[in-house]
């Protein structure tokens, strides 16, 4: 990786140590940021491939095919918390940890070594789960002592990010350059700012969840029945709405790309400001639903139907009303913006995301009015069949790996001062998109004519609990799709690893100036990639445009 | 740097709220929580019969009397933290070292009479439903008020072991802040848990 290196600071801070080392004990935001960027990339190959694991299993209902009627269960667990907590959560949050400062003009991270023991501390509670799971001490596993190691893992890995979004959120409220206020920051680090803050107020109902479900496994297992309550309980951090707290930042990635190839603001920062909190706001909430009633499939009655379907709703008019905010300004432009690979994969993201909210407000509106029968006469909720797995497919898959190419491919010449390959970008782009409409078609469709079953809380090793669609036509046939679907999204994360490894590993690609998109926000100032340790010199800045005002005012004076 | 940009100016301190500000972003976290923990004590509770007429304690009672004045002792701690944040804002190390030192007996002074009164009662871990959970719950409780001392300790050492200015006021009044949410959240945890049972 290219690093310019400074010797010295002119604020007294320590100097960064530039050998390996100093990866263990940095105080740079910028080398943390990148840290979590690369190890979450790498934890999304395990996550991706033990998915494909479980859906091969579910190709057939009256055998386990890949995993086995012993590790179905906990495949099922393991891609998930993967996917989540191992991916999708710290890929965003070491973005923001990057970016975060160098746009709002900071020196550094308000925390900058408590970022980096929320990144190694993170990284062993990662081991620490995948030893567990190894060990066979995952939910539904028969380890004992593992299954207590694995829930002290994930309490190890709730608090390390939540350490990490404290730093960002902190970050955005007090470290911002003293003309820059709150209503005037780039849409990312704001995005940035709304989910960190609800990680902050939801993750931790896990982490109170877990000290109990620990106390109770390890000493007596007095009301979970071996450990089968432990998922049940846990689930909803792997679920809609709680899923839209950890998209938030793919849509600022999606505003900060738009606005900036359009060479517009958004005509009211305000609104956009607004939307983007909408979907935090309302991506809270979820833990309510399982993990406190732990009531399973009884869900939607009553109360908890009409929240589901407003938290949806909202979650929906947020996203429509930014991506109308976006394609006003689009509009506004009057040109055909340049398409690369970042801004296909900025707006495929955004879309997926507004998709993923009608999808959800569609499935808990039929299981709440119990349209074709939903939830009565042994019809299950669609929220208990693969409809579910379709909406994290699409919201995981879809939106999180497209924002993921988008804001790799954007900020690849900030972070590591190369461009990355566009001509396989755009690959990356398609093979990703096709891949995650597949993943997502096949569950869906089979959850919707046939009730597969997404998961069985009870007994989930049991085939009989999976039979009842075996003679359902087209299950299988569903489930089909749903592997290839996966298979070919392995393929287009292969391929963005491999743009990684030729562009900024091999060093093929192209260096990067301090500003190659002619953008607009301030982290454009600095130079590619901004030397590691504190700057001397920082933006003094007044608006979250800096660029775009100086290329106005240019243009005025001529 | 590029032409039509506007300069890049020497950063100064940016500003000094920041260790303020992410403990309150703490106390969120540590709210939801316990939020989460008593949420779960609750459902459990109203699906395991109907109060009164089930055994809820398997025959355990609470002394009540001990876990009050663990409670007011708690509170008493409170005063005294105000009382070095007032001190040390005046520049009065004298009396800001007595308040904090006075604090963190008072907060040992808690822990001690909370775990005096669970062996008074008798609370034995795996031996049944309501023991586990009150466990759970009371020591995630307990472990925000032994942060909460920790921190008060550690801000107390560094904001009078050197000089006590504007800045280490602040840190003192960010472990402060912490210590009263401590003690709300102690609060919410005994009336769940020893009160309304």
């Amino acid at each position: 990786m290219s690093e310019n290196t400074t010797a010295t600071t002119s604020r007294g801070v320590p100097v960064e140590d530039p050998t390996p080392f100093g990866w263990l004990t940095t105080a740079d935001h910028k080398r943390t940021g990148r840290l979590f960027i690369i190890s979450s990339m790498l934890y999304l190959v395990l996550g991706v491939f033990l998915d494909l694991l479980v859906r091969l299993d579910l190709t057939s209902a009256t055998d386990f095919v890949s995993l086995g009627s012993d590790g179905f269960a906990q495949g099922f667990t393991f891609s998930r918390e993967t996917l989540t907590l191992l991916f999708l959560i710290p890929a965003f949050l070491g973005v923001a940890i990057y970016m975060v400062p160098l746009q709002i003009g900071a020196p550094n991270l308000a925390f900058p070594r408590a970022a980096t023991a929320s990144f190694w501390s993170w990284q062993v509670s990662g081991v620490v789960l995948i030893g567990a799971y190894l060990g066979n001490g995952g939910p539904y596993g028969g380890w004992a002592n593992g299954v207590d190691l694995h829930l002290l893992a994930l309490g190890g890995l709730v608090v390390s990010l939540l350490l990490g979004s404290i730093a960002v959120a902190t970050t955005v409220m007090t470290m911002r350059s003293p003309g820059l206020y709150l209503d005037a920051t780039p849409p990312f680090a704001w995005s940035a700012l709304v989910s960190a803050s609800m990680l902050v107020v939801s993750l931790p109902v896990l982490l109170g969840q877990i000290g109990i479900l620990y106390i109770d496994h390890r000493y007596g297992r007095v009301f979970l029945a071996g450990n089968y309550g432990i998922w049940e309980r846990i689930d909803w951090i792997h679920r809609t709405p709680q899923l839209f707290i950890y998209v938030v930042p793919i849509l600022g990635v999606t505003a900060e790309i738009v606005l900036a190839t359009a060479k517009r603001r958004v005509f009211e920062p305000l609104a956009m400001y607004f939307t983007l909190g909408l979907v935090g706001l309302f991506g809270f909430g979820a833990w309510a639903n399982f993990s406190v009633t732990g009531e399973g499939a009884d869900i939607i009655d009553g109360l908890e139907g009409v929240v589901l379907v407003g938290l949806y709703a909202g979650a929906f008019l947020g996203t429509a009303g930014l991506l109308g905010l976006l394609g006003l300004a689009l509009i506004q432009n009057r040109k055909m913006p340049k398409i690369t690979t970042s801004v296909l994969a900025a707006l495929g993201a955004g879309t997926l995301i507004l998709f993923g909210a009608l999808y959800g407000l569609i499935g808990a509106a039929a299981d709440w009015l119990e349209i074709a029968g939903r939830g009565n006469d042994g019809n299950p909720q669609l929220r208990m069949t693969t409809w579910v797995t379709g909406q994290q497919s699409v919201l995981i898959y879809g939106a999180g790996l497209l924002g993921l190419l988008a804001a790799v491919h954007w900020w690849a010449p900030k972070i590591w001062g190369r461009q990355l390959n566009d001509l396989l970008g755009m690959l990356s782009f398609l093979v990703i998109g096709a891949g995650a409409l597949l993943a997502f078609l096949g569950p869906a469709l089979s959850g919707l004519f046939t009730e597969q079953p997404d998961f069985v809380y009870a007994d989930p090793n049991a085939t009989a609990n999976y039979a009842s669609w075996v003679d359902d036509n087209g299950a299988e046939t569903f489930s089909v799709i749903g592997v290839a679907g996966v298979v070919i999204l392995l393929g287009g994360v292969g391929l963005l690893l491999l743009n990684l490894l030729i562009s900024v590993g091999m060093k093929k690609g192209v260096t990067a100036g301090e500003d190659p998109w002619s953008a607009q926000s301030p982290e454009w100032m600095l130079p590619s990639p901004p030397p590691i340790g504190e700057p001397d010199e920082l933006p003094t800045l007044v608006s979250g445009t800096p660029l775009l005002d100086a290329a106005e005012a240019e243009e005025a004076s001529v | 740097m590029t032409d039509t940009a506007p300069t890049l100016a020497s950063g100064g301190p940016q500003r000094p709220r920041a260790q303020l500000v992410a403990t309150g972003f703490a106390c969120a976290a540590c709210s939801m929580m316990m939020a989460g923990a008593l949420g779960l004590y609750m459902a459990r509770r109203h699906a395991s019969g109907p109060h009164p007429g089930h055994d809820w304690l398997n025959g355990l009672a609470v002394p009540n009397p001990q876990m009050v004045y663990a409670l007011l002792t708690l509170v008493a701690s409170m005063v005294t933290a105000h009382w070095a944040l007032w001190a040390s804002r005046r520049r009065d190390n004298a009396h800001a070292w007595t308040a904090i030192a006075t604090t963190i007996v008072l907060g040992l002074g808690f822990i001690n009479m909370v775990m005096y009164s669970l062996n008074r009662m008798g609370l034995e871990i795996g031996a049944g439903e309501y023991q586990n959970l009150a466990f759970a719950t009371t020591g995630l409780a307990l472990a925000i008020v032994v942060v909460g001392l920790v921190y008060l300790g550690l801000m107390g050492l560094r904001s009078l072991g050197g000089s006590v200015g504007q800045q280490g006021s602040t840190a003192l009044g960010a472990a402060v802040f912490f210590w009263d949410f401590a003690a709300l959240a102690w609060a919410a945890t005994w009336y769940t848990v020893y009160v309304v049972k």
